[in-house]
């Protein structure tokens, strides 16, 4: 199948919201109706190529070209195929996703992956706040799933997500893994404060050293073998965890006692060379 | 968990202001409704309470607090997280609560005296919810007074700014469901606070026109959200000339509310006051102007379809 | 003016029970004859008076706390989008007020009764409810837990609290009076409850939430309120409540009283192991003593958020379901609690519940003494009536939804046993006729010449449900405000209020309290006529 491709011709002023934009949807429309489904360019309904050129059709493929900061919920709930984007992306990147791969090799902004259920997301820049996060006022985000975000990220990563894993390569701001109840979250750099405020359940890990609440209590230090499970996973993705006790070990601090929860932040500390 | 003034005039031995300073901006709070009242129940007034002030520096309200717990700042939402694992019996890790500026026994104190007390009340104000961590503080705070609730009756309450905050907060609930952060731009409200709220609208340029009621954010908001409202069509109203007034394309001069213009305010605690005008004024008031635009925009072509659906299945 | 021609007529105020009859509107009410104007043709179609709802939670703090509250519901719920004509809004468990109306509108309800209204915030539910469009709507004043009645049952001082519940009703400009867990508010602004009707209340010296309930009975009956004590009940929700309740309905022999959402309050058992249905110990009560009417109070399966003045019972629910809790204490007068909550037909308390309000509901013989609720939001949200009248006139449906429960929980209930099945006749008189009888408004919840035109007209179809969330037409006050599913008209609705008469003197007695136990100050307390949109003063009655 060959994709489907959309290539940014008019920038929009105001945010366009394109929750029409997923590989279900396209799968089944001609290029005529891909042309037409409506987008809302703030309060004016348009149609999709009043801001794209549009080739291809009947593909769950889809490419898309150019600086797409405004438009928001590209990917939303698709459950299959591929979106790739070649610039960067507004909110809501491949929100309440169900499956399918989305690839972006510029920034994405924030809710990248919110409340989604299944698949996978690379995001090559930097991601905003709340990845993988619930959305105001609901109790559980991602289901599971991986999100990798190779640049820095927001607040509020992995709020309240249940499985699933989320990669951060750059530094990540206050509140990672806020209220977690289960998944993984892995911070190549390290992060700002509060990580793993009022966590329940689930595994930070951290590469840097971390400032810790002070309701988390040191419990040892260890080398797990399912870090050894993670690494083989994300190693096609360019990622490296050590885990080698000769290189170093990971300290573990439970938390967070004020809910009290069963949460753990690993964090690397590297053997000193001699 | 929150109640209206009068509980905690009549009722309240345990008051805790957090990250405000009511002494100098809430000017008839201690007397009026929390400290220095007497009542039924605590029938010797000041005597049968307890108030403990939580501040990064000393104030002015200081001078009326039994007990002055002086944190650091930005460490908010440690104390208090601190206090819950307190509350119940919990481990937390002693060599990092120093950098609290509070020691263990200072917080388990805090936690003794409101388990023992019969009626609590934490009032927090913008030095909690307006500092690093924002909602999140004052999320802690809330989760708190909920928590103990298991030892004895307990409750909190925003200390607002100016204007009549809360009173918009009311009636966009019952008409929109949501208290701020709404977008309308489908026809039907949206909400979410960081997406549609006006200060993060503006800093990113997300709207190309504003209207601006109640509010002065050229004197308030980050640079980034003043240079926008400079570069769109602006319009303010005001009974006086504002920062913001000064950026807009359009300034309407309107009455002041309760002075000159009638109407309810909700105070503090959501209890509807009404406004009895005194003066008159030569200006409209505000909800005349808003209903006069609101006539002039009914008269033009509706931007909705007009063959669209009734009603939307979200999902 | 309006004729609606061949339609089936259900009009259980006037004895009319199914037989074809022409309708005729002029005014906005129902006349013999009109020459002209517009008809409908109702041919094989069903009419009801529109419907109305005794007991209900759409407008106030509380449920505007429960709004604030469920952002996440608001996310998945029906949108009603903005036209030129309508306002938009959202569904769900707490629907906004526009939504409010259409919801209730769209399907026959035409007029409600909000029934909990701290008078220290009476403005702002007037407020919200003038933001209600097409329902006429009334108000109830929460008064059990109010200190300055309660201190003056303690002195024994019956007549100046007579005189002070009249102030307080025509204060809050409202229409009657409800009493949430006489005394056990009271007791929960120190986290304490009063459970049974002997129980010393804390704070207090001899009265108990007996003498409370009975006092409060007394002066409404005397006032000549339209509508009697709306009494909820004290030991809401908790296994072998049926004693206080059985208690409470014998204090109130030879008085008039309305026992609100009664399913809350028909539980054996001792504790959640053991708790079972004491549904028939009530409803044979019930049916043997006349003085009473009730709602229902019915429970349906699926998400809700909980909202009562009850505090001490949201407290439970709270720490029984870890969810989000809110709680709002009024001073001097009640308190309120709101939790989110989901009955599931496999928790065995959820089951009996369920169970308990389909029992009462067809084990009380008398359709005129108990009408449709679910006290919304509370059990369930109103505009899930319909599933319930289908469960009422079918025993078919009932079985089929009695094979999703647990065995345990079949044999702790009756409703297996009860193969009654309601009439379209008694389903307008619990929805309709029989509410407007037990509020007193005689204009509503009736066809005859005089009334309201206010009908709803159903188009006959099998799926009872579907017929009964889709009207064809609904009319209110003589305008068609929905029609094929559209809603054509969105007029604004009254508000019944009601003047009783008292001892001007009370305000010396009443100011200098203010003084003591309110913020707010004496003369700005009572909300003025002009505050209430399209308000309509209904008189006193002798009883």
């Amino acid at each position: 199948m060959s994709p489907i491709i959309l290539t940014l011709k008019e920038s929009p002023k105001v945010p366009l919201e394109a929750e029409t934009v997923t590989p279900d949807a396209f799968l089944t429309m001609s290029n005529e109706q891909i042309r037409s489904s409506l987008v809302y360019h703030g309060k004016r309904h348009c149609r999709l190529d009043d801001f794209f050129d549009v080739t291809g059709e009947y593909s769950d493929h889809i490419e898309m070209h150019g600086d797409l900061h405004r438009v928001k919920l590209l990917g939303k709930s698709m459950s299959r195929g591929q979106l790739k984007v070649h610039g960067s992306v507004g909110m809501h990147l491949g929100a309440d996703m169900r499956g399918g791969r989305i690839e972006v090799t510029g920034d994405a902004g924030d809710w990248i992956g919110a409340e989604m259920i299944n698949g996978f997301i690379h995001v090559h820049g930097n991601g905003g706040g709340q990845i993988g996060a619930a959305y105001r006022g609901s109790l559980r985000g991602m289901k599971n799933g991986t999100i990798i975000v190779g640049g820095t990220a927001g607040l509020e990563v992995g709020m309240r997500m249940r499985r699933g894993t989320i990669v951060v390569g750059g530094k990540v701001r206050d509140f990672c893994g806020l209220q977690m109840k289960g998944g993984t979250i892995i911070l190549m750099s390290g992060a700002e404060i509060r990580t793993g405020a009022w966590m329940v359940r689930g595994t930070i890990l951290s590469l840097q050293p971390l400032p810790l609440m002070p309701t988390f209590v040191p419990s040892g230090h260890y080398n797990p073998s399912f870090i050894d499970l993670y690494a083989r996973e994300l190693r096609p993705h360019g990622i490296s965890l050590p885990n080698s006790p000769s290189s170093g070990t990971w300290s573990r601090h439970c938390g967070d006692t004020s809910i009290p929860g069963k949460g753990e932040i690993l964090i690397w500390n590297p053997a000193l060379l001699t | 968990m929150t109640c209206t003034l009068g509980e905690v005039k009549n009722r309240a031995d345990f008051i805790v202001y957090w990250g405000g300073n009511p002494a100098e901006c809430h000017p008839r709070h201690f007397t009026k409704y929390t400290l220095m009242q007497k009542s039924k129940f605590l029938p010797r007034g000041r005597k049968d309470r307890t108030m403990i002030l939580v501040d990064i520096r000393e104030t002015k309200s200081g001078g009326a607090a039994d007990i002055f717990l002086q944190i650091r700042p930005g460490k908010d939402f440690e104390v208090l997280t601190i206090l819950r694992a307190i509350l119940k019996g919990q481990h937390v890790n002693e060599s990092s609560i120093a950098e609290t500026g509070l020691t263990l026994e200072q917080m388990t104190d805090f936690i003794d005296r409101a388990k023992k007390s019969r009626f609590g009340c934490m009032f927090f104000g913008m030095g909690l919810s307006m500092t690093r961590g924002k909602h999140m503080n004052s999320a802690a705070l809330l989760t708190l007074a909920a928590e103990l609730n298991a030892f004895t009756k307990f409750v909190a309450m925003p200390m607002r700014g100016h204007g009549n905050v809360t009173g918009a907060d009311v009636i966009m609930r019952w008409q929109t469901g949501f208290p701020f952060g709404i977008t309308f731009n489908r026809g039907y409200p949206r909400y979410n606070p960081g997406e549609f709220s006006t200060v993060d609208v503006l800093v990113r340029g997300d709207t190309d026109a504003a209207l601006i009621l109640g509010a002065d954010p050229g004197a308030t908001m980050p640079q980034p959200a003043i240079d926008h409202l400079a570069r769109i069509p602006t319009i303010v109203l005001d009974p006086k000339v504002t920062h913001t007034s000064r950026l807009a394309r359009v300034h309407i001069t309107t009455s002041v509310a309760g002075i000159s213009a009638p109407g309810t305010a909700y105070r503090m605690d959501e209890i509807p006051l009404p406004l009895k005008p005194a003066l008159k004024s030569p200006y409209p008031t505000d909800e005349e102007v808003v209903r006069r635009i609101n006539e002039a925009v009914a008269r033009k072509s509706h931007w909705m379809p007009a063959d669209g659906p009734m009603t939307v299945l979200q999902h | 003016m309006i004729r609606i021609t061949g339609g089936k007529i259900y009009d259980p105020a006037n004895g009319i029970n199914g037989q074809v009859r022409d309708l005729c509107i002029d005014g906005g009410k129902f006349v013999s004859s009109v020459i002209g104007g517009r008809t409908i043709d109702a041919t094989g179609m069903i009419i009801f008076p529109g419907g109305v709802d005794v007991h209900t939670h759409v407008a106030g703090g509380s449920i505007n706390f429960a709004r604030a509250m469920t952002p996440e519901d608001h996310r998945r719920t029906t949108a009603f989008i903005r036209t030129q004509s309508r306002r938009s809004g959202l569904g769900g468990m707490a629907p906004t007020t526009f939504a409010t109306g259409y919801l209730y509108a769209g399907m026959g309800w035409t007029t409600v009764n909000e029934a909990a209204v701290p008078v220290l915030s009476a403005r702002h539910t007037h407020e919200e409810l003038h933001d209600i469009p097409i329902l006429d709507k009334s108000s109830l004043v929460l008064m059990a837990n109010n200190e300055i009645l309660l201190d003056l049952f303690e002195a024994g001082d019956f007549e100046r609290a007579k005189d002070v519940v009249a102030w307080y009703i025509w204060a809050a400009k409202s229409y009657g009076v409800k009493a949430v867990n006489p005394g056990g508010v009271a007791a929960w602004k120190w986290g304490k409850d009063a459970k049974q009707l002997t129980d010393p209340i804390e704070g207090y010296n001899t009265i108990t939430p007996g003498t409370i309930i009975g006092g409060l009975a007394q002066i409404i009956d005397e006032l000549g309120l339209p509508h009697p004590m709306h009494l909820h009940c004290n030991n809401l929700g908790a296994p072998g409540n049926v004693w206080t309740t059985l208690e409470t309905m014998k204090l109130l022999e030879g008085r008039r009283a309305h026992i609100a959402h009664l399913q809350y309050h028909a539980y054996g058992g001792d504790d959640w192991d053991t708790m079972r249905s004491a549904s028939a110990e009530v409803a044979e009560y019930f049916n043997t003593h006349t003085n009473m009417t009730t709602d229902a109070g019915a429970v349906l399966f699926g998400d809700t958020v909980t909202i009562t003045a009850d505090g001490p019972w949201q407290h439970l629910l709270y720490k029984l379901t870890g969810r989000k809790w809110g709680n709002l204490d009024v001073e001097n007068e009640t308190g309120c609690g709101i939790v989110p909550y989901t009955y599931r037909p496999s928790n065995l308390v959820n089951s009996i519940q369920w169970a308990v309000g389909l029992e009462l509901l067809l084990l009380i013989n008398d359709p005129w003494r108990i009408f449709l609720s679910t006290d919304h939001p509370n059990g369930a949200c109103f505009w899930r009536y319909p599933e319930i009248i289908q469960l009422l006139m079918s025993f078919d449906f009932r079985k089929e939804c009695m094979t999703k429960l647990t065995p345990i929980a079949r044999e702790r209930i009756t409703l297996p046993d009860i193969d009654r099945e309601y009439t379209l006749y008694e389903i307008a008189t619990i929805t309709s006729a029989g509410p407007a009888r037990a509020l007193g408004l005689s204009q509503k919840g009736s066809l005859g010449i005089g009334a309201d035109a206010d009908v709803v007209i159903y188009e006959e179809e099998k799926d009872i449900a579907k017929m009964f969330s889709h009207p064809r037409y609904v009319l209110k006050g003589g305008e068609v405000v929905i029609e094929d599913g559209d809603i054509r008209a969105t007029p604004e609705g009254r508000e019944f209020i009601v003047k009783p008469s008292f001892n001007p003197d009370i305000e010396n007695f009443l100011k200098p309290k203010f003084e003591d136990v309110y913020t707010m100050s004496f003369e700005n307390y009572p909300v003025e006529m002009e505050r209430v949109s399209h308000a309509e003063i209904r008189d006193c009655i002798d009883t």
